[in-house]
C-alpha cells in the first residue's frame, strides 16, 4: 500500500518537475529559440584565424569587389590572375576628343573608359593575387577589414550559374559609343546573340531523327527509295564515331569506337581504319554477323564516289519528301555557312541581318544580301557565298540522276530486314489504363535491354498484357499500329 | 428563450412555415453555426498547437506563410495562414481507399466520428442561453454523445484491412471506454452536489455557492482526475498509444487521406474544445466572471458577468484548458498500454470512488 501511494506521490512529483520545464522553454522563447530566420536574418562572418594577420591578409570566406570608379584599366589585375578569372574590356577615346573619363579618389586621370570589368566568381580561388598590383586599390576581397568598405556578402547564392560572374562596369552604351567603341558594341552585341540562340536550343542539337527502315514493305516507288537513301547518307559519309552506333551491343560498340579513335589519331584513311576496328572485334571474340554487315555497309560506303551520293540521297529526300523538315534543313542557309566570309565586320553585319530575317520569317539569303549590299560590303566572295545558297535551292528541283538514284535503292536493299529500330516508350502512353501502361512499359524496357527487335518486342508486349488479362481492343490497337507504323 | 433553438423558433413564427419545414430551417441554421465553430476551432487549434510545441521546443514554428500577404508577427507569431493552407492542401489531396479495404465501412466510419462529435454540440453552452438545444440532461446526454465516436474509430480500424489500424483501433476502443468511468464519476460528484444534470443549473449552482473545483477537497481532486481523463478520452499525449506514430504509424488514421483525414483531424479538435467546455462549465464555473471563486464580494462588484462577457468567460476557461493539454502534449513521453490501464483502474477509479463516497459525506455533514 505505501509503495503504491509512493508511486502516486512520484508521479505527481515528476509530473510537476516536467510541467516547469517544459514552461520555462515556453516563457523564456526570446532568450531560448534557437531558429534563425534565414532569409530574413544572417549570421555575420566568422571571423576566421589562418594564420596571418587579419590586417594583411583577408581571405576569409568572401567575394572580390571593385570599386569601379577608380578603375584606370591598366590591366594589372587581368595579368596578375593565375586562372583568368578577370576580364577587362576598355576603349581609348579618340584624340582631341572633349571626353573626360573622370578622376580616381587618388586624383589621377583616368585615361580610358571601361567598358567591361568581369569577374567570374565560379572561377576565383582567393589568391589575393589581383589585389596587390592594382595602383589605385580599387580591387579588393569583401569581408574581414574591408568589410566597411563593402557589405558583407557570404553566400554567393545565385539562381543561374551566369550569376556568378558579376559585372562592374557601368559605362553606358552611349558614352561607349561617344568614345568611339563602336566596333566593341558590336562584338559584344554578335557575342550576345550567338550566346542567346545557344540558349534557345537548350542544349538540344538538331539532328536527323534515324528514320525507321522497313524498306521492302511499301512499294510505292519514289518514297521506297527515299528512306533508304536517308540511311545511306547517314551511313556512307564520312567515317565517323557516330557509325558505329549501330551497333547494338555496348562492349561491342565501345571496342569499335576504340579501335576508330586509335586508327584516326594515327592518321589512317577510312578502309585501314575499318579494318582496325574489325581486327580489334574480332581479337576480342566479339565480331558477330550484325557487326560485320555494319562493317560491310560501312566501308562500301567511302570507296565509292561519296560526295554525289550524299547530294543525290539530301536531293532526293527534299525532291520525294518535301513535308520533312529534317530533310529540308539540310541544305538551309545556316548562320554558320556565313562564317566562310573572312572580313569581321561583313561578317558581323551579315550574322545580324541573318537573326533579323529568321526572326520574322523572310527568305534569309535575300534579306543578308540586301543588308550587305546596302551597307557597301558585298564583295565578290561574300556574293558566291550568297549564290551558292541561292543556286542550292534551284538546284533542289532539279531532276535527279538516275544512276545515283538506283545505286543507294540498291543499297537499301542490302539493309538487313530484321534490324528495325526499336520505337519509343512513349508511343506507349497511348494506353489509357494506369496498371497495363506500367506494365507494358515494363515489358518494354525488358525487351530493350536485351537488345530485342521492334516485332519481338510486339510480341512480348502482346503475350504478357494477354496472360494478365489486360490486352483490350484499345491496347492492342495501338500495339497494331506500332507494328505497321514504318 | 433558454437556447438558440427556442429562439429561433419564436424569431422565425412570422414566415408561417409548418412545422417540418420551419424544424428543418433551424436545423440547418444551428448545423452551419456548429460546423463553422468546429472548423475555425480547428484552424486556431492547430495553428497554437505548433505555436505552442515550437516554443516549449525552442523552435519559431510556422513563420512564412500568411493571408493576403499578413503573415501576422515579425518575431514570434507569424505564419498565420500556415493552417488554412494545410486545410486547402487536404481537401485537394488525392483521396486513397486501399484495394482490400471494406469501403463502405471506410467510407462510413469518419462520418460517424464526426457526428458524434457535431452531436455533442449540440448540448454544449457556450454562454448563458447560448446553447443550440437546451437538454434538461444536458450532462448525461454530453458524455453519451461523446462515446459514439468510439464505434467510428473500431470500424475505421477494422475496415482498414491494416494490422496497424485494426491495433490503434483496438487500442483506442479500450482506452476510451476504460477512461468514461472516471470520468462518469468524477461528474456524478457535481451532479450529487448541485442535484441536477442540467448545464445552466450546476452553473447557476455556483453563482450562488462557489466554483465547484474549491467547494471541497473532493472536487478539487475530481477536478484533476476528470481532467486527466478527458486528456486519455481525446487520445491526446501522454495517452496518445491508439496513434502512436512510431509504433503504429497512425493507429486507426493509417489508411485515411485527404478530406476523410480532414474529418478525423476535425473530429479531434472538436471533442478537445468540447471537454474543455464541459470542464469549464461543470468545475470552473462556466460563464461566472473568476468573481465567483468563493462568492464573498458585494452585489454590485459583479457587472463582469452578463451575456457577451459570458461567452468570453467560457471561451477563455476553456482556452486554459486547451493549452494545458497541449502543454502536456510536449512534455511527457507517451504511456504504456499497461501503465495506461494502471492509472485508469488502478488509481483514478479507486479515488473517484472513494471521492464519491466522501463527497457523500460531506454534504451530509455541511
Amino acid at each position: 500500500m505505501s509503495e503504491y501511494l509512493n508511486n502516486i506521490v512520484y508521479g505527481v512529483k515528476s509530473f510537476l518537475t516536467g510541467m516547469k520545464l517544459t514552461m520555462d522553454h515556453f516563457r523564456n522563447k526570446k532568450e531560448l529559440v534557437a531558429t534563425l530566420q534565414y532569409p530574413h536574418e544572417k549570421w555575420p562572418i566568422p571571423e576566421r584565424n589562418i594564420g596571418f594577420n587579419h590586417s594583411e591578409y583577408n581571405l576569409i570566406r568572401s567575394r572580390l569587389h571593385v570599386d569601379i570608379d577608380d578603375c584606370i584599366a591598366c590591366m594589372q589585375c587581368e595579368r596578375a590572375c593565375p586562372v583568368d578569372c578577370i576580364k577587362i574590356d576598355s576603349i581609348k577615346p579618340p584624340k582631341g576628343s572633349e571626353i573626360d573619363c573622370g578622376m580616381t579618389s587618388n586624383d589621377t586621370q583616368k585615361k580610358m573608359i571601361v567598358s567591361r570589368f568581369t569577374i567570374d566568381m565560379s572561377e576565383c580561388m582567393y589568391c589575393n593575387l589581383c589585389v596587390f598590383p592594382c595602383p589605385e586599390d580599387c580591387i579588393y576581397m569583401v569581408g574581414g577589414p574591408n568589410a566597411e568598405k563593402h557589405e558583407i556578402d557570404y553566400e554567393f547564392s545565385q539562381y543561374k550559374r551566369d550569376g556568378m560572374i558579376f559585372d562592374f562596369a557601368d559605362t553606358t552604351d552611349e558614352a561607349i559609343r561617344d568614345a568611339g567603341g563602336e566596333k566593341w558594341l558590336d562584338q559584344r552585341d554578335a557575342t550576345l546573340t550567338k550566346h542567346n540562340d545557344g540558349v534557345q536550343l537548350k542544349g538540344e542539337v538538331k539532328s536527323v531523327k534515324p528514320e525507321p527502315t522497313a524498306a521492302p514493305i511499301k512499294t510505292g516507288a519514289p518514297i521506297s527509295t527515299t528512306k533508304p537513301a536517308a540511311q545511306t547518307t547517314e551511313s556512307s559519309g564520312e567515317l565517323e564515331i557516330k557509325s558505329f552506333n549501330g551497333i547494338s551491343d555496348k562492349m561491342c560498340r565501345g571496342i569499335a569506337k576504340k579501335a576508330f579513335m586509335a586508327a584516326k589519331r594515327a592518321g589512317k584513311d577510312a578502309v585501314a581504319i575499318l579494318a582496325d576496328v574489325a581486327q580489334a572485334l574480332s581479337e576480342a571474340g566479339k565480331m558477330s554477323d550484325e557487326i560485320q554487315s555494319i562493317l560491310d555497309r560501312l566501308s562500301v560506303s567511302p570507296s565509292k564516289a561519296v560526295a554525289p551520293a550524299v547530294e543525290a540521297g539530301g536531293d532526293i529526300k527534299v525532291e520525294s519528301v518535301p513535308d520533312t523538315p529534317e530533310a529540308v534543313e539540310m541544305k538551309e542557309f545556316d548562320i554558320k555557312d556565313l562564317n566562310a566570309i573572312e572580313d569581321k565586320m561583313v561578317r558581323g553585319t551579315a550574322k545580324k541581318a541573318f537573326i533579323a530575317a529568321k526572326r520574322s520569317g523572310e527568305d534569309k539569303v535575300e534579306a543578308v544580301r540586301k543588308t550587305l549590299a546596302d551597307a557597301g560590303k558585298l564583295d565578290a566572295a561574300a556574293e558566291d557565298l550568297l549564290n551558292s545558297f541561292s543556286g542550292a535551292s534551284v538546284e533542289l528541283s532539279a531532276p535527279v540522276e538516275v544512276a545515283t538514284l538506283s545505286e543507294s535503292a540498291e543499297e537499301a536493299a542490302v539493309e538487313p530486314k530484321g534490324d528495325l529500330p526499336l520505337f519509343e516508350i512513349s508511343d506507349l502512353n497511348g494506353i489509357d489504363d494506369k496498371m497495363t501502361r506500367g506494365m507494358a512499359k515494363k515489358i518494354f524496357m525488358v525487351g530493350k535491354r536485351a537488345g530485342k527487335t521492334r516485332t519481338e518486342v510486339i510480341a512480348d508486349l502482346r503475350l504478357g498484357l494477354t496472360e494478365a488479362g489486360k490486352l483490350d481492343d484499345a491496347t492492342d490497337a495501338i500495339l497494331n499500329k506500332l507494328k505497321s507504323e514504318n | 428563450m433558454t437556447s438558440i433553438f427556442d429562439s429561433l423558433q419564436q424569431s422565425l413564427a412570422f414566415l408561417n412555415l409548418d412545422l417540418f419545414m420551419l424544424l428543418s430551417l433551424i436545423a440547418l441554421l444551428g448545423g452551419t453555426v456548429i460546423f463553422l465553430v468546429m472548423a475555425v476551432n480547428a484552424l486556431v487549434a492547430v495553428y497554437f498547437e505548433r505555436k505552442v510545441s515550437a516554443f516549449m521546443q525552442d523552435r519559431l514554428g510556422p513563420m512564412e506563410v500568411g493571408i493576403l500577404g499578413f503573415k501576422g508577427g515579425k518575431k514570434f507569431w507569424g505564419g498565420i495562414g500556415q493552417t488554412l493552407a494545410d486545410a486547402i492542401k487536404l481537401l485537394t489531396k488525392e483521396d486513397i481507399l486501399p484495394k482490400s479495404s471494406d469501403k463502405f465501412l471506410m467510407i462510413l466510419a469518419p462520418f460517424i466520428i464526426f457526428s458524434g462529435a457535431f452531436l455533442t454540440f449540440i448540448g454544449v453552452p457556450f454562454a448563458q442561453n447560448i446553447v443550440i438545444s437546451d437538454f434538461n440532461i444536458g450532462l448525461f446526454y454530453i458524455v453519451a454523445m461523446s462515446s459514439i465516436g468510439v464505434i467510428g474509430i473500431i470500424l475505421a480500424g477494422w475496415s482498414s484491412n491494416n494490422k496497424w489500424s485494426l491495433y490503434g483501433a483496438m487500442r483506442a476502443a479500450a482506452q476510451i471506454i476504460s477512461y468514461e468511468i472516471p470520468i462518469g464519476l468524477s461528474l456524478l460528484l457535481v451532479v450529487i452536489v448541485s442535484g441536477s444534470l442540467h448545464l445552466g443549473d450546476i452553473v447557476q449552482w455556483q453563482e450562488s455557492n462557489r466554483w465547484f473545483i474549491f467547494h471541497s477537497p473532493f472536487t478539487f481532486l475530481a477536478f484533476f482526475i476528470y481532467f486527466i481523463s478527458i486528456v486519455a478520452e481525446t487520445n491526446r499525449t501522454p495517452f496518445d498509444i491508439p496513434e502512436a506514430e512510431s509504433e503504429l504509424v497512425a493507429g486507426w488514421m493509417t489508411e485515411y487521406s485527404g478530406f476523410r483525414w480532414a474529418l478525423f483531424f476535425l473530429s479531434e479538435y472538436a471533442n478537445m474544445l468540447i471537454v474543455c467546455i464541459v470542464a469549464s462549465i461543470v468545475f470552473l464555473g462556466g460563464w461566472l466572471s473568476p468573481l465567483h471563486l468563493i462568492n464573498i464580494f458585494p452585489e454590485s462588484w459583479y457587472i463582469l458577468d452578463g451575456p457577451l462577457l459570458g461567452l468570453f468567460w467560457v471561451s477563455f476557461k476553456a482556452v486554459i484548458l486547451i493549452f494545458i493539454m497541449m502543454w502536456f502534449r510536449w512534455t511527457f513521453p507517451r504511456l504504456r498500454v499497461d501503465q495506461l490501464m494502471y492509472v485508469c483502474w488502478k488509481v483514478f477509479i479507486p479515488f473517484a470512488l472513494a471521492n464519491l463516497f466522501f463527497v457523500s459525506l460531506w454534504e451530509l455533514i455541511f
